[in-house]
Formats: C-alpha cells, sequence, structure tokens
C-alpha cells in the first residue's frame, strides 16, 4: 500500500502541484511529518509523495489528475486502436499479392525497419533538443498533428477549465513517450497483420530495385539486416539461392520461369520478414519505449521537485523547527483610560504631616526645601521600614498629610495597603500625594507618570486622597 | 515537573522595569503585552525555547512585586536554624498563600523559582537606585537560586554605577541590556552570561545559543530568498491589455500604466509582508506622513535619490552592462575584433542609463493576428530601477532583522542612514547586471546565474 503511493507519476505531479496552492503546511507540521518518517530522509521525493498522501484530502474539488488522466486514458485508447488499425491496414496493403507481380519485400522493409529506426533518430534529435529546435522535429511527428485535430474532439472538452500545469520540456517528454507507445501498437498491427495474410493467403514474396544491386550484395544486406537472429534462427534468413531466385524485373511484364517454378519456396521469405518485424518494428521499438519512458520519469521527478512550493517543503522537513514563543495566549490587562479626575493644583504649603514613601528622612527634608512646603511631623515611610513601623505611623496621622512619592516608581499594592490604613484613620482629613521627578530631572515630572499614580488612587474611590500636579 | 533536565529562567522585579520587554525581546515573541501600567503581566507566562517540540531553556515571564515588605516579614519570622534551609521557608510561603489574592503576583514569581529557575532581576537603570529594593533582592537571596541582574536603560538618564555597586552584593552577574535597542549580538551575549550562572546549564545554552544563530542565518537566508523572487517577478514583468484599434488611445496607455506600476507596487508590498512574517514581525503600525517606504513611493524621484544608484555610477553600471553584450561578440570572433564591440557596447550601455526617470518602461503594441491587437508593459527597462528596488528591499529586511520583538512603537526610517551606491559596489553591480540585462530584454534566466545573483545579494545585505 505504501508502496503504491510512493511510486512518482504524472497523477503525483499534478496532485502536488494542485495541492500546493491551497496548501503548504506549516514549518512545524512539515518538520514533524519528516520527523514520522524517519527512514525516508534520506529519499526527499519518497518523502514528498509521503506528504503528498497524508494531504491530498485537503484538495476537495475533483482532482485535477483524475480528469487529466480521463482525458489521457480516452486519448491515448483511441489513438492506441488507430494506430493498430492503421497498422493493420498497412500491413494488409504492403502484402496484398494480386497474383500478378510478387510482394516486393523492400517496400515492407522499408517500413518495418527503415522508418522506425529513422523515427527513433528524430526523436532522439527532439529529445537532444530544446526550444524551437526541438519544436521543428516534433513537427515532424505525424502524431503531433493528429494531436491537434484531436483537440477538437469531445473529450478534449473536459480539459477546457483545467490548465496543464506542465513545462513545455516535460509536455515534449510526455509526447515522445507518447508516441513510441503508438508506434509500437502501430508495429504490432503491422506484425499482426503479416501472420495473418501468412496464414490465410499464399504469398509470393520477391525483390525487385530500379538499382542495379547483384542478389549477391542483396544476400549481403539481408544477412547484415538479420545478424541479430542468424544464430538462433537461421532459417529466418535468406539463401542466396532464395534470393536469387526472387529477383524480378518490373520490365519483364510476367514473371521469369525460374520464378514460376519455385514458387512454393517464395514464400520462405516470412520468416525473415516476421523476425525483421519483431526484432526492428517491434523490439527496438519497445526498447525505446521504455527507454523514453525512464527518461520521462527521471524529467517528471525534476519537474516535481521544481513545482513551486516544493523547495520551501524541502527546506522545512530538513530544518529543526525553533520555536521561542509561550504556548498559550496571554491574558490581556485591560487597562482603562477615562479615569475620574483626581488631581489637584498645589493649593497649600503647610501641612501637619508631610511622610515620604520610600524617602529617607534626609532625603524628605531636601526635597521639602525645594518644594516649598512647611509640617509639623515628618516620618519616613515604606523603604527600610517594616510594615509595622508604617502601620504604627499611620495611626498617628492627623490633619492634612503630604505624601511625597517617587513618580517614577509605579504604585505598587504595598503603597496601596499604606494609603488605605491612613484612610481609615479619622483623624486624618486629607492625604495630598505629592509625586517627585528625580534629583537629575529637579524633581519634575513626566505627565504619563503622574497619570499612572492618578489612575492607581482612583481605584481606592476615596475622598480623602488627591494627587498634586506639580507638573 | 520540577526535575525537568532543561534550564529555566525567571525574569522577575518591581513593577514596570521593563521584565516583559526583555522576555519578549529574547523570545522573539511580540504577543507578550508591554505597558506603563504596573499590573500589566497579571500570571507568569513560560516561553520556551523548542528544537523540533523539545525544550532547549525556558523563560518566564512574571509580574513585579508587589507586598514584599510583608512576605519579607514573613520569611523572617519563620528564619530556620540553618541557611540552607531558607528555600524550604519560601515553599511553605507559597504553599501557605497560595489561595490569598493579596500575595498572588508574588506567588506567580516566586513559583518558578522555587522550582528549579535562574533569577534574571531586572531594574531600571535610567532611575536612581533606592533602598526599598533591597528587600526584594533579600527576598531572592532566600531563595537560594543562580541569579544575575539586568541593568535596563529605559529612560534617558544613567544610574548604573550606583545600581551595580548595590546589586554586586545580591547578584553573582550583572549586565546592561537594553530589549529596546538589543541586537542579536546583544542577545546572544546576555545568553552567554546566562551559561555562567550554573555549571549545569551551559551545555543547553551553548546549544540555545547554536539553534539562535542558524534560526538567524535562516531567516537571513530566506529574507533573500524573498527578495530576490519578487525582484525577478518585477523586473520581468510584463502587463497586456487587449486595446480595440490598430493603436492604443492614450487613454489605454495611462491605464496600463497605472495597472503595470500598481502590480509593481504590489509586489513590494508583499515583499514587506513576507519578510515580516519571516522575522515574526507582523502587524507592525506604520507612522502616516513620516519617512516610510510606504511614503516614498516606489516610482518617486525621491526613492531613486534615496536607493538608487547616482548618475555617474549608473553610467559606469550602464558601460559594463553593455560592455558585457560587447564582449559576447569578442569572444564569438575569437577576439578579433580587437575587443572594439566591448568598447561600443560599453558606450551604448552608458548612454541608456542616461536615460532619464520617467523612462522606466517600454510600451509595445503587439499581435497583429485579427482581432487580438494587446499593449504591453513592460519588462522594466531603467537602468536604475532594479537598484532602487533591490536597495528599498535589502533595507526593508535590514530595519525587520534588527528590530527588536519588544519594540510597539511605529515603523519609522531613516533617510541618512542609507545609499543604495553603498551596498552595491562596481564589482557586485556587474555581476547583478548579468541577471538585469537578461530580464530587461524578456530573456530567462538560468538557476545558475540566479544562484550568483542570490549570493551577490546576501553579500550585500551583510554589508549594511
Amino acid at each position: 500500500m505504501q508502496n503504491k503511493n510512493l511510486n512518482l507519476s504524472i497523477k503525483s505531479y499534478l496532485d502536488i502541484s494542485q495541492l500546493l496552492q491551497t496548501y503548504r503546511g506549516s514549518h512545524e507540521e512539515n518538520r514533524s511529518f519528516a520527523l514520522k518518517e524517519e527512514r525516508l530522509q534520506k529519499a526527499p521525493t519518497k518523502l514528498l509523495l509521503k506528504w503528498l498522501d497524508a494531504n491530498i484530502y485537503k484538495i476537495t474539488t475533483k482532482l485535477d489528475s483524475k480528469r487529466y488522466l480521463e482525458y489521457l486514458s480516452s486519448f491515448s485508447s483511441i489513438l492506441g486502436l488507430l494506430s493498430f488499425i492503421i497498422g493493420f491496414l498497412v500491413g494488409l496493403g504492403l502484402l496484398s499479392y494480386s497474383g500478378e507481380a510478387p510482394v516486393n519485400i523492400i517496400y515492407y522493409l522499408l517500413i518495418v525497419m527503415v522508418v522506425p529506426i529513422l523515427s527513433m533518430i528524430v526523436a532522439l534529435f527532439s529529445m537532444v533538443t530544446h526550444g524551437r529546435v526541438a519544436d521543428f522535429f516534433t513537427l515532424l511527428f505525424p502524431l503531433h498533428w493528429i494531436e491537434k485535430f484531436l483537440n477538437y474532439v469531445s473529450f478534449r472538452k473536459k480539459l477546457s477549465d483545467f490548465k496543464v500545469p506542465f513545462s513545455l520540456e516535460l509536455s515534449k517528454w510526455l509526447f515522445i513517450e507518447r508516441l513510441q507507445l503508438f508506434s509500437l501498437i502501430f508495429s504490432i498491427g503491422l506484425f499482426v497483420s503479416l501472420i495473418v495474410m501468412v496464414v490465410a493467403t499464399d504469398i509470393a514474396f520477391g525483390w525487385s530495385s530500379t538499382l542495379q544491386i547483384s542478389p549477391n550484395s542483396f544476400h549481403t544486406i539481408l544477412s547484415a539486416i538479420g545478424i541479430a537472429w542468424a544464430k538462433i534462427i537461421p532459417s529466418a534468413i535468406p539463401s542466396l539461392e532464395l534470393v536469387d531466385m526472387s529477383h524480378y524485373f518490373r520490365l519483364g511484364a510476367k514473371l521469369n520461369s525460374s520464378m514460376i517454378h519455385n514458387a512454393d519456396k517464395l514464400g520462405a521469405w516470412w520468416k525473415f520478414l516476421a523476425m525483421s518485424t519483431l526484432f526492428y518494428a517491434i523490439g527496438l521499438r519497445l526498447c525505446f519505449w521504455l527507454f523514453t519512458k525512464e527518461l520521462l520519469h527521471k524529467k517528471i521527478e525534476k519537474e516535481f521537485l521544481g513545482v513551486e512550493g516544493v523547495n520551501k517543503i524541502l527546506q522545512e522537513f530538513n530544518r529543526p523547527f525553533i520555536s521561542t514563543q509561550a504556548p498559550q495566549p496571554e491574558k490581556h490587562l485591560d487597562i482603562v483610560e477615562s479615569i475620574k479626575e483626581k488631581i489637584i493644583p498645589k493649593e497649600k504649603d503647610k501641612y501637619t504631616t508631610l511622610l515620604g514613601w520610600n524617602y529617607s528622612i534626609d532625603e524628605i527634608k531636601l526635597s521639602k526645601d525645594t518644594t516649598s512646603i512647611t509640617a509639623i511631623d515628618i516620618f519616613a515611610v515604606g523603604g527600610s521600614n517594616s510594615f509595622n513601623q508604617d502601620r504604627d505611623i499611620a495611626k498617628t496621622l492627623r490633619g492634612r498629610v503630604a505624601l511625597y512619592i517617587k513618580s517614577w516608581e509605579p504604585p505598587t499594592m504595598d503603597f496601596i495597603d499604606f494609603l488605605e490604613m491612613i484612610i481609615e484613620n479619622r483623624k486624618v482629613e486629607k492625604v495630598e500625594i505629592y509625586p517627585l521627578g528625580t534629583v537629575g530631572k529637579y524633581y519634575k515630572n513626566s505627565s504619563r507618570d503622574i497619570f499612572i499614580w492618578e489612575r492607581k488612587i482612583e481605584t481606592l474611590q476615596s475622598d480623602k486622597v488627591w494627587v498634586i500636579n506639580n507638573e | 515537573m520540577n526535575n525537568t533536565s532543561y534550564p529555566k529562567f525567571a525574569v522577575v522585579g518591581h513593577p514596570n522595569k521593563g521584565k516583559s520587554s526583555i522576555v519578549s525581546a529574547l523570545a522573539l515573541d511580540k504577543s507578550v503585552q508591554i505597558g506603563d501600567t504596573p499590573g500589566t503581566t497579571q500570571v507568569k507566562r513560560g516561553f520556551p525555547l523548542k528544537v523540533d517540540g523539545k525544550i532547549v531553556y525556558e523563560l518566564f515571564d512574571t509580574p513585579g512585586f508587589q507586598r514584599a515588605r510583608q512576605i519579607l516579614a514573613w520569611l523572617q519570622e519563620h528564619e530556620p536554624s540553618s541557611i540552607n534551609k531558607r528555600t524550604d521557608v519560601v515553599k511553605a510561603f507559597i504553599s501557605e498563600h497560595r489561595d490569598n489574592p493579596r500575595f498572588k503576583d508574588e506567588i506567580e514569581l516566586l513559583e518558578p523559582i522555587v522550582n528549579g529557575a535562574g533569577i534574571i532581576y531586572v531594574v531600571d537603570a535610567s532611575k536612581p537606585y533606592g533602598s526599598e529594593y533591597e528587600v526584594e533582592m533579600e527576598i531572592l537571596r532566600w531563595c537560594g537560586q543562580p541569579s544575575m541582574a539586568i541593568l535596563n536603560l529605559i529612560g534617558d538618564e544613567d544610574y548604573r554605577d550606583e545600581w551595580k555597586r548595590a546589586l554586586g552584593h545580591y547578584f553573582r552577574l550583572v549586565r546592561s541590556f537594553n530589549p529596546i535597542k538589543a541586537t542579536f549580538r546583544n542577545h546572544i551575549e546576555l545568553l552567554e552570561s546566562m551559561a555562567q550562572l550554573n555549571e549545569e546549564w551551559t551545555k543547553s545554552i551553548k546549544q540555545a545559543i547554536d539553534v539562535l544563530e542558524n534560526l538567524h542565518q535562516q531567516k537571513i537566508e530566506q529574507s533573500i530568498d524573498s527578495i530576490v523572487k519578487h525582484t525577478i517577478h518585477s523586473l520581468s514583468y510584463v502587463y497586456t491589455q487587449k486595446i480595440k484599434s490598430k493603436k492604443a488611445t492614450k487613454k489605454e496607455e495611462e491605464k496600463a500604466k497605472l495597472r503595470y506600476r500598481t502590480e509593481l507596487i504590489r509586489n513590494e508590498k508583499h515583499l514587506e509582508r513576507s519578510i515580516e512574517s519571516i522575522w515574526r514581525h507582523l502587524d507592525i503600525k506604520k507612522v502616516e506622513h513620516s519617512l516610510s517606504l510606504d511614503n516614498i513611493g516606489l516610482f518617486s524621484k525621491q526613492s531613486a535619490s534615496i536607493f538608487g544608484l547616482s548618475q555617474k555610477e549608473l553610467t559606469i553600471t550602464g558601460a559594463s552592462a553593455g560592455a558585457i553584450g560587447g564582449l559576447g561578440i569578442d569572444l564569438a570572433f575569437g577576439g578579433g575584433t580587437l575587443f572594439l564591440a566591448s568598447l561600443i557596447g560599453g558606450a551604448v550601455g552608458g548612454m541608456g542609463a542616461m536615460i532619464g526617470f520617467d523612462n522606466l518602461y517600454e510600451i509595445k503594441v503587439m499581435g497583429q493576428t485579427i482581432g487580438k491587437r494587446e499593449l504591453s508593459i513592460g519588462p522594466m527597462k531603467n537602468l536604475n530601477f532594479p537598484y532602487i528596488l533591490l536597495s528599498r528591499s535589502l533595507y526593508y529586511a535590514y530595519i525587520i532583522a534588527n528590530r527588536s520583538h519588544a519594540i510597539r512603537d511605529s515603523l519609522e526610517l531613516k533617510q541618512e542612514e542609507f545609499f543604495g551606491e553603498q551596498i552595491f559596489d562596481v564589482h557586485r553591480r556587474k555581476k547583478l547586471e548579468k541577471v538585469h540585462s537578461r530580464l530587461r530584454k524578456g530573456e530567462k534566466t538560468t538557476p545558475l546565474m540566479l544562484e550568483e545573483y542570490r549570493e551577490v545579494i546576501l553579500e550585500s545585505f551583510n554589508l549594511i
């Protein structure tokens, strides 16, 4: 089952082209797939085929390959049948014996030997050339024109809304491969007609040529033609005597007496003709077809690996997937920007108590002079004080309290806890938070820092606590 | 859970000191919420560096300390007889207060530490040191885990010296790291420092460094591949449209020109998205009316002057490109032309380069077969255009590649930093012209040519 899916074919080429238009997988998915198929890691094509097999279900529309193969199957069946019929009819035509003149084996040899060899040479030229030169050779094939004609018949319309993604080069190879197949079928038709004619009729074979070829020379040529099977089936090589007695001239109007006298021996040519057909038209063509089939396969593999998107997937198969992100999305904090106004301008400079959150007493005194604030009591809170020390200070407070804070430090819950203790103290009338910037900035604050403090103070919902804007 | 073999690091500190920014920069993750509102991070969040699903190390972003003094007071109340039992007291605190909402933030930040994470304590060194931080540092000391401090310069003042003096009493290592300005090299240096915290972690962190360096290189190469792909598309693009009469009308021509330009602009936008995606910088905001590629239109004279080649360099490039063509003729005649063809080719190429910026592309009326007349625009003929396109792409890739994931501000480009000529010297331009000249003629390029082209662009990128 696995091996069936891992065979590279036109189908897989079309399938991957279609799949990659809509789905290419993520790096993580592709790498994970490759790691699971460890044994295929050194065979990228097979790995890719396996990937294709695993993801083909993602194509929800009809597969292009199905449509194309249906077309190819119809096309090949019709042309295959046509080739066989034409081959058979050509054979009948070549071997038709009127009883007056013998069948000239030279015609037959031309069709079963010279034409196949020539067409294979043209095919070879077409294979090794590119672009316009290759197109020229292609034009020499009748199949090219038959194919053009068949474009107008109904089954071709199945592909009307589907653009075959083959490159010109791949199309050429497909064409050459199919050409060999149809030529092979044609030759088989020819061979069948030879057998039918030999069995069903009495054919007298002869040879005749305008060229002055002596029977000896002709025999040498025929022996050279049949060299491949001479040792296996020696009877399939015509003897010099047979060659000599089969020679005839059209000008004589009638056959010579020797031919008539040896009429029963003239039929012996059929073995040679059958072997020539089998060897040159069928055997050689079969080998050539298999050769083009193999080359086509290699071409498909090359093009398969060159399909847009394939390279990316192959790279993802090989590259480790590196992830640095958090697997879970963050719970986002909803920041409410509109708040109730908690800012007051600096009004009075006299306070009952001056506190400094995270400031030392010396720092508070220094800031007090800079900010022109007077207070009866001064306490340092937060910082190195313990929580209990701060609680005791909060209990002793009364009247108006000014509280220095470092504006650049955001308000922590520790600060809020302290502020809540002050709010609970009924003797305290008002707490004015006085944000101070850094000494380097001459205690100046940024509006953003003030805003952050204001927003936090607002959450206390207390009328006692205010932030002084000293920007 | 506690016995995982990979190193873990908890990034901790006072609220709003850039912990999330540091995590975002180190984890190359823009999804971390960063804000100047204290308490933006409410729960700890792990950022594992995974290679094929296997964790190499993990960073934890944590909420800031909120009630540090109360916790230290509790710990001191439960002071054990031996100092090596202090971690157990911290664990006991977590266990006892797990359901207490007052200590939610502290539990979130202390939990990974007592589970074996190293401590990365972050302070804002642009603000003065305060003794209140000592409470936090003392709590961390109670945890007994390897620790280091990071000086993050958020503002414009610099109090690093006083911070270093204080932090030195509590932490083995003190390093400066600005997540907003940090380059990839700074990132690696910080990891190297983290590797020194614990001998057992060194191997994993070294592996992480290798992994990140590979990842960085992969991203550069992916960006270059994308630039090559989009540049080839733009330079070889031909727009065709059917026309009614024998000759295209002015209106048809203008419409075709617009479509042609639109496609090239669309292609550039597509490339930008592709680069942003490679570097995981999607959803970058761009400031309107500022210097951005969007505002310096691809076809503007400003773009040509910033990103393109000067007239002089263009002439040299044109001459060398023409000479390449001429050289082909010379070689065909075995040098029998006394290399005159190269000289003539060079002169013609140089003249071509002088053509004004408006002559961007050739307009042809094609297809004279009955009933099928087409107006075609392209491929791009202007000699400067490929350099404008490439410079813009490389510049954008450079900006994105060096942009920290901690940055949440809009993208703004700096004009004065970049000139096309600086990265494409004559030697490189000569190599690039092999491809450009083919594309101008509407010819195809070979894989070998494209490989060389890619190499030159990669070299140029590394020069920026």
